[in-house]
């Protein structure tokens, strides 16, 4: 996508196109700590992403696990995003009151109910 | 002063009782649709006329009059009932009988409308016909009058749901069949396709490597044994335990969890504020 954009718009300049930029803006100026977040989103999203394939594209026998392994990976997506949006610094006004290890604990709790009721359906 | 007037009462209970209904006039007629009389005779109680035979629009007519004693005066009985009896199918129907107070009575039986109540028959049957009289004061009265010769009824039509009155076939239960598990490659495949995330997150956190200095700080690790012993658990339930046991074990580990999360969580606070 990105080689087509400048090729159709060769005048741009560097940085490139909007997306290299929007990456190297992503890179350089996000914390460690957010980048490891991030990375087990992406997990999460294509571990989520296969299953579905498999459920659809080849059967969705035993339904049981499908279902317990494709909302693990929903569940924890989500329960992963809000830790995020939480312990992110730009995010410090909108939660005064929440401290990062507040966000953990919840994440922590959310986690395990999370994974117990995983486990429930697995069968 | 009593006994006179009762024994007065009784003599007139047993007087009334003591007389005999008989059938005075007993006759009958059947005549065509357009009023044509075919048969007319008096109906002898002592010896039975030729069956009387009715054609399908023929009207019977039977009249009498119901008196005391014979040749007394006429009564009114209680109750006064013509019966239609098929004895080959054993079915019967009875016809209540309206009878005047002078003691009169007039019965008919049209033939294109019978009522509901008479008896089905077949083509070889002969109804009896008899007349049952009831009363509170006199003996009862039952007497032969003839036999009627009908029109076979029609076929008792079947009824729409007729068909659920019958054995019925058995039911045998139908399950969907077993589902298969897919062939070993494309298990294989995906199998192989569900682990490439794993080397994904593992490649990109080892580029990150990001450093945990406190994590084996004696304040820290209790928290992250509790959590591993909470994901232990969670496997151990899926593989052998039970909901209850899950949940009491759970609970048990949540108290300790709170504790040294807490604990743990506090000096986490206290590092990222580098007030240690």
């Amino acid at each position: 996508m990105a080689p087509q954009k400048t090729a159709t718009k060769p005048q741009t300049s560097a940085p490139a196109s909007p997306v290299e930029s929007l990456w190297k803006a992503y890179s350089d100026n996000t914390s460690k700590r957010l980048k490891f977040i991030d990375s087990f989103l992406v997990f999460l999203m294509l571990s989520g992403i296969v299953q579905f394939l498999y459920c659809i594209l080849v059967t969705n026998f035993p339904f049981n696990a499908f279902l317990a392994g494709f909302s693990s990976c929903v569940g924890q997506f989500v329960l992963t995003a809000s830790l995020r949006s939480q312990v992110n610094p730009e995010n410090k006004e909108t939660f005064k009151e929440v401290s990062p290890e507040r966000a953990f604990a919840d994440f922590v709790v959310g986690s395990i109910v999370l994974h117990f009721f995983v486990f429930n359906f697995l069968g | 002063m009593k006994s006179p007037m009762l024994v007065v009462l009784l003599a007139f209970v047993a007087s009334t009782y003591a007389a005999a209904l008989a059938l005075q006039s007993p006759k009958f007629t059947v005549s065509s649709p357009n009023g044509d009389q075919i048969r007319s005779e008096p109906i002898s109680l002592t010896k039975k006329s030729s069956p009387v035979r009715l054609g399908p629009q023929d009207v019977l007519r039977v009249t009498f009059q119901v008196t005391e004693n014979d040749g007394g005066t006429g009564v009114q009985p209680h109750q006064a009932f013509l019966r239609f009896y098929d004895n080959i199918s054993g079915e019967d129907g009875l016809q209540p009988v309206r009878v005047t107070s002078n003691g009169k009575a007039r019965f008919e039986l049209n033939m294109a409308r019978p009522p509901s109540s008479f008896p089905p028959t077949s083509p070889d049957s002969v109804l009896k016909v008899s007349l049952i009289i009831g009363s509170f004061v006199h003996k009862p009265l039952a007497v032969d009058l003839f036999d009627l010769i009908v029109p076979a009824s029609q076929p008792v039509a079947s009824h729409p749901e007729e068909v659920y009155y019958h054995p019925q076939p058995v039911i045998e239960h139908t399950f969907r069949p077993e589902q298969k598990t897919p062939p070993a490659f494309i298990s294989a495949v995906f199998s192989a396709l569900v682990l490439a995330p794993w080397v994904v997150l593992v490649g990109l956190w080892s580029q990150l490597s990001p450093k945990v200095p406190n994590l084996f700080s004696l304040k820290i690790i209790p928290f992250t044994a509790t959590l591993g012993a909470f994901e232990l658990l969670l496997v151990w339930y899926w593989v052998d335990l039970r909901l209850g046991q899950v949940l009491l074990y759970g609970a048990g580990l949540g108290i300790v969890a709170v504790f040294t999360g807490k604990t743990a969580l506090v000096q986490v606070g206290k590092l990222r504020k580098g007030s240690i």
